[in-house]
């Protein structure tokens, strides 16, 4: 026996949640695009689809954030502090691998300096993940050690039911239970079954990849010419990547007042690295490509202990020129072999 | 597991106000400034985190922040100067400002030159164009407490006599019997009444052909003049555990948050800008 | 599969023989519904050429990329007839030399791919012609007529909306054959010409200032289009402008490598009263 919620009690969650002051968000297709969104009932929520097309990071780490904000005075300048939304959230329905990215980058956002824009808003979020059944051919979640049942960045795991009436409930922290505590008497015991997990083939050897790219002979491989030759030089690979954290801190307003925000940036675009003096450390798109790369299977690992990638596959999926971190893996699989 | 986050900062993006005391031309486009603190507990919490080699973000509000070292010694905490050639939006607002105006500043953060494992020792500072700044302060602060070190020999070298920055303190230095001044600029750069060196750095440096013994190097200068730099000191014998520079990346948040400074497993800004030549050496060359 | 055929036939000929150095075409991508851009260097590997109707990306761009064309070479390269109005204004706008591209032209209806015949640029000017005589009567997506329908405010809303999902990763830029500048306009910070930020108004701007940057130069080839990962209806816009262009000017763009960038040239006869 194990503690299940059936769907047709979503409705009464929301409304538990919502009255208990959170804002629930969850899966959500829109016209044109999917993606976490609020919803207000349990018909809002969207939870066929693989997962949405934008990741759960734009909710902790929006594409442009204001900082602060400044006024300048005769003989005295004031900076007033923009804080992060005060709102308490539960975030029903994200998915493994989106869930694994937030845990990927508190290690980023925390080191050292916290970073209170990521981490008030992590504070004050629930994320409640519902394992997967169903992967397309992008999903690589399990090649990076990782599952569509993964409990890593989560506080509540749910596993759909085989019968498809709702979910087996796991609470995983304290903020999970706490949450789940206010629709307790919502849940109920049953033998009900859990559907399997979606089988996700694993797209390629992780440690072979990482054996590469240590050995610093291949820094200066032809190889990185040859796989990034198609690569336009565009973000979409990074701004849609749930660990993808990089920053640009910009001012808006006049020389009286305004705000500086903290906008996304990418490392595929070239003025990302370009000294004042014209010198640019990356000025191909295939020094580019292999920082990328390199970050995230070397650099990050080495410093963090953990990939910079949950598996995700956004960037292979969305790629105007077919390219993603697969296909470059898959290829240092075979070189390594 | 997200239940582990406390401690949660105030905003660490937020800057300290200062006021511009003095400012001063070095070379053409290039001008320093004089800061001091608005805010007594900015004022302390610098004096109790600067060491010599560490950087500061300085900005105009409405324009952005701009990345470059801590002029001044750690053996003067009481102002920050800062050396900078007017090239982009920030530099040029920072220009512009007079004495009197307030600026921002975030830092200092990075490292620093751990001048204390240097007591004892004989010191070769090294350093090209605009980037003598953060040798600047290395430099004074160990002449603040000159006793504490051996010899000292500077080598300084600029595109021409105009771009050579701290005109007034080459002169000091070259007047001090307990410091060693190498100049020099580059060929076709000299005036009719230059006296010293005519010559690209790492050739001077080789003629002037400095000891390794007991010495340590430190240089700073465009990458170009660090990489032919750095085999000079080699052919001179110098360790690379004994020679340090700084790395200048472009950066934005300044505390190993924004991304843009990594090259290698190194966030610039956190683990740097110091570094030892052996530690530049494993980082990837073609991404410096 | 004749007309590939066919074109693996010649892309090795020409290869072999060193007349190209290099043919950009298509391999299989990823998943069997996408074709990825395939460089060849080598006649060995022109068995990786794929032609078929999923060959849609237009692969102009990659010639005016990294100095590509600077050694005086020759390239070859897939076009559709997009493809080679694009590498008109690439020559108009002095981007590359057309004496160094050789044309592999093809088309498709439904399934079926067709080759297009001839090499050089100048081949193809009597079938540009037929596209200009016939795009006023190709008729509308259904879309863009229920936006023209809209009053000011309206379509005002409509465009908010959608641009409301931009996240600013300029794939649409980086996709555009005609966006081939150094340094584009959003990276020029003195001054600041338009806001680096993706909120409303940021997007707004970006939105609207390349489409004015591609009026009388977009050929509707729609790689901007598919690479928005948020999927902005860009064509719409494309499409009006080129309707519009059209309308007032008779330009067709990307007629031929000589003909006058529309809104940087003058007309004595021109009806307007003023000048930009």
């Amino acid at each position: 026996m194990t503690r299940i919620l059936l769907s047709d009690k979503l409705d009464n969650c929301v409304e538990r949640w919502r009255s208990a002051g959170m804002t629930v968000i969850g899966p959500v297709q829109g016209e044109s695009i999917s993606r976490y969104a609020v919803v207000e009932n349990g018909a809002g929520f969207d939870f066929g689809m693989i997962l949405p097309d934008r990741s759960v990071k734009e909710l902790f780490f929006p594409q442009t954030e204001p900082m602060l904000r400044y006024t300048i005075k005769k003989s005295e300048i004031d900076t007033a502090d923009f804080p992060p939304p005060q709102e308490k959230r539960i975030i029903f329905g994200a998915r493994a691998c989106d869930a694994s990215g937030l845990a990927i980058d508190d290690s980023l956002f925390g080191w050292d300096y916290k970073d209170d824009f990521w981490f008030h808003r992590r504070n004050e979020s629930v994320i409640v993940t519902i394992a997967c059944t169903k992967a397309d051919d992008f999903c690589m979640c399990t090649s990076l050690d990782l599952a569509p049942d993964s409990t890593k960045g989560c506080d509540v795991l749910l596993r759909p039911l085989e019968n498809n009436r709702g979910w087996q409930v796991e609470e995983i922290t304290d903020r999970g239970r706490e949450a789940f505590a206010v629709i307790a008497d919502l849940l109920q015991e049953s033998s009900d079954q859990a559907a399997p997990t979606a089988v996700v083939t694993e797209k390629f050897n992780l440690d072979a990849c990482v054996t590469w790219l240590q050995n610093p002979e291949n820094f200066d491989s032809k190889f990185w010419k040859e796989i990034s030759m198609r690569c336009i030089g565009c973000a979409s690979c990074t701004y849609l990547c749930p660990t993808c954290h990089c920053f640009d801190i910009q001012d808006e307003g006049d020389t009286y007042s305004g705000i500086r925000r903290k906008n996304w940036d990418s490392c595929s675009f070239a003025l990302f690295t370009m000294h004042t003096s014209g010198h640019n450390p990356r000025s191909t798109q295939s020094a580019r490509w292999r920082q990328r790369i390199m970050h995230k299977f070397n650099y990050f690992p080495g410093k963090f202990s953990v990939n910079s990638c949950s598996g995700c596959g956004r960037c292979s999926r969305q790629c105007p020129v077919d390219m993603g971190i697969t296909e470059t893996l898959q290829e240092i699989s075979k070189l390594q072999s | 597991m997200t239940e582990n986050i406390q401690n949660t900062q105030p905003n660490i993006y937020k800057p300290a106000i200062t006021k511009i005391v003095a400012r001063h031309d070095e070379a053409p486009g290039v001008r320093t400034l004089k800061l001091e603190f608005q805010n007594p507990a900015d004022q302390e919490e610098f004096k109790k985190t600067f060491r010599t080699g560490m950087f500061g973000l300085y900005g105009v509000y409405g324009e952005g922040e701009s990345t470059f070292c801590v002029a001044s010694p750690e053996t003067r905490k009481d102002y920050i100067e800062c050396t900078f050639r007017q090239s982009g939006r920030v530099t040029s607002a920072l220009a512009n400002a007079d004495i009197g105006d307030l600026i921002t500043f975030r830092g200092p953060y990075g490292n620093r030159f751990p001048i204390e494992e240097f007591y004892g020792k004989n010191l070769l500072f090294i350093s090209g164009g605009i980037a003598l700044p953060p040798t600047r302060s290395v430099i004074w602060s160990c002449l603040d407490q000159r006793e504490k070190f051996g010899k000292v020999t500077i080598v300084y070298g600029a595109r021409t006599v105009a771009d050579l920055v701290y005109k007034h303190e080459l002169e000091e230095w070259q007047q001090r019997e307990d410091v060693e001044l190498v100049l020099t600029v580059d060929p076709g750069g000299e005036s009719p009444d230059w006296k010293h060196k005519v010559g690209f750095v790492p050739t001077v440096l080789e003629e002037a052909a400095p000891s390794p013994d007991n010495c340590i190097a430190v240089i700073c200068g465009p990458p170009i003049m660090i990489k032919f730099t750095l085999i000079s000191l080699k052919k001179l014998g110098f360790d690379e555990k004994n020679v340090y520079t700084t790395l200048e990346n472009r950066m934005k948040c300044g505390v190993g948050k924004c991304g843009r400074c990594n090259v290698g497993s190194i966030y610039v800004c956190k683990e740097g800008p110091v570094f030892t030549a052996a530690e530049v050496s494993r980082m990837p060359a073609a991404d410096l | 599969m004749i007309t590939q055929e066919k074109y693996r036939t010649t892309v090795k000929e020409l290869l072999a023989s060193d007349s190209v150095k290099m043919v950009i075409g298509y391999k299989p991508g990823s998943t069997p519904d996408r074709r990825r851009p395939l460089f060849i260097r080598s006649s060995d590997d022109a068995d990786q050429l794929v032609l078929d109707s999923t060959c849609i990306t237009n692969l102009s761009g990659y010639l005016v990329a990294e100095g590509l064309l600077s050694d005086e070479k020759r390239v070859g390269i897939f076009l559709r007839p997009e493809g080679i109005r694009s590498i008109n204004i690439l020559a108009a706008e002095y981007q590359l030399n057309m004496d160094q591209i050789v044309i592999f032209g093809f088309d498709s209806t439904g399934r079926e791919v067709r080759p297009l015949e001839g090499r050089h640029s100048k081949d193809f000017s009597a079938l540009l012609s037929d596209i200009k005589e016939n795009s006023p009567q190709i008729s509308k997506e259904p879309l863009l007529e229920s936006i023209e329908r809209m009053n000011e405010q309206e379509r005002f809303d409509f465009w908010q909306e959608e641009f409301s999902r931009c996240i600013k990763c300029y794939a649409c830029r980086q996709a555009c054959p005609m966006c081939y500048c150094r340094r584009c306009i959003v990276d020029s910070n003195q001054p600041q010409w338009v806001n680096t930020s993706s909120h409303t108004l940021g997007n707004f701007e970006w939105n609207v200032v390349r489409a004015f940057h591609l009026s009388g130069r977009c050929v509707q080839c729609g790689n901007c289009d598919r690479a928005c990962p948020v999927n902005i209806p860009l064509r719409l816009i494309n499409q009006r402008m080129a309707e519009m262009v059209l309308e007032g000017f008779d330009h067709f763009a990307g007629l031929s490598p000589t003909q006058e960038p529309v809104l940087a040239s003058f007309k004595k006869d021109d009806t307007e009263t003023f000048i930009l």
